[in-house]
């Protein structure tokens, strides 16, 4: 299993690399460009949050409390005097911080459904749904946060799973197989879980927003022609333009 | 010292997901109905003007290579979008939407697939425009 600093690296470089690309491609502007970087980096933190004592939980719950203590914010205030909004708001983040995160320490166990490709695309439908929702953003940016919220979960899973074979030793470690799964059936709890997980994700799905604009803008063949025009310089030229 | 450090990021994190709060556009003069305006003008406004030449001009300055764009309009329709949720959810918005698909070369010359973006129009102004052709915030009237 890699460590913390080693997962922070990786998922930073693979969502740098995939937000330079969304960017070269003209799908994404600069300023979305930065904020996809953001959230893949993120989401190449969040699988580990099921580790009581990981650095991922605490910078997980403590940016997730921060979030819902802003929509609280921005919900309220029109509304709230301020001294109203700098209660509400230090209850939301208590609540959330202090509160849920002893709740989540007990049901959540580590190398759970936390490690798995359905949850990975779970924390992406939910991005596109927050963002298209919450904040109106279009259907395009939503689901490229999204992707990129995926992309950097899915990127922790195949890191873990790559540290699971011992090179110096030639031999498979026990952890192999725990992290990039679809599914989990040891147990009846694993099951009922499992059975959850998948109905939540198809749930969101039915209310997520519309995939027109990015099946056309980077899951086509418009798209790949647009990738293959950018790859080598046009004109032959590197670097001298 | 690290958890300050780990504290800063995360605020750091917080605040670029604020930061993908959409500008606001220029807020359009609002005409005050008289007691002869049919509801349904008092309601959206009249139909733009001029609205392709708005738009094109409107899309000079927002996309690149916009001096060798192709446009293919729709009519005007009337609709209404409501803010986002972290906002309220309020209708802020009720006039005129034209569905216009944008093609434009790519940077290495080769005429992209056209790109569909919604116009948003208030009293012959344009107020926003939104990729796509559908937004779950904004309904198009029949």
């Amino acid at each position: 299993m890699a460590n913390f600093n080693t997962h922070f690296m990786v998922g930073a470089t693979a969502s740098a690399v995939l937000s330079g690309t969304l960017l070269s491609m003209e799908v994404i502007y600069p300023p979305q460009a930065v904020m996809a970087f953001a959230l893949g980096t993120f989401g190449s933190l969040m699988p580990d949050i099921d580790s009581d004592h990981s650095k991922s939980i605490g910078i997980g719950f403590t940016v997730v409390s921060l979030l819902v203590t802003i929509l609280s914010v921005f919900i309220k205030s029109s509304t709230y005097s301020l001294i109203e909004m700098w209660l509400m708001a230090g209850v939301v983040f208590s609540s959330i911080r202090f509160g849920l995160i002893g709740a989540f320490r007990k049901v959540s166990k580590h190398r759970g459904m936390f490690h798995s490709i359905p949850v990975a695309l779970i924390w992406g439908v939910v991005t596109a749904i927050v963002m298209h929702m919450f904040f109106g953003l279009n259907s395009l940016i939503s689901w490229v946060y999204a992707l990129m919220m995926s992309w950097g979960y899915i990127v922790h899973l195949i890191l873990d799973e790559i540290y699971s074979v011992d090179l110096e030793n030639r031999r498979i470690k026990k952890s192999s197989g725990t992290a990039l799964k679809f599914f989990k059936l040891k147990t009846s709890v694993d099951k009922i879980q499992n059975v959850i997980i998948y109905a939540v994700l198809f749930g969101l799905i039915i209310i997520s927003p519309d995939t027109t604009m990015i099946e056309e803008s980077v899951f086509s063949l418009e798209a790949w022609r647009t990738f293959t025009d950018i790859l080598l310089p046009y004109d032959g030229i590197w670097f001298f333009h | 010292m690290n958890s300050i450090f780990k504290y800063m990021g995360a605020v750091g994190i917080s605040a670029l997901f604020v930061g993908c709060v959409p500008a606001q556009g220029p807020s359009p003069s609002i005409k005050t109905p008289t007691l002869g305006t049919p509801i349904g003008i008092a309601e959206y406004g009249y139909p733009p003007q001029s609205y392709q030449n708005k738009i094109k001009n409107y899309f000079s300055n927002k996309i690149k290579r916009a001096d060798r764009a192709n446009y293919v309009f729709s009519k005007p329709q009337k609709a209404y979008k409501r803010k986002g949720l972290a906002y309220g959810g309020d209708v802020d918005w009720k006039g005129w939407l034209v569905d216009v698909d944008v093609s434009i070369p790519s940077r290495t010359g080769r005429m992209q697939k056209s790109k569909p973006y919604m116009v948003l129009f208030k009293d012959s102004v344009i107020v926003e425009e939104i990729l796509g052709r559908t937004h779950k915030l904004i309904t198009k009237v029949k």
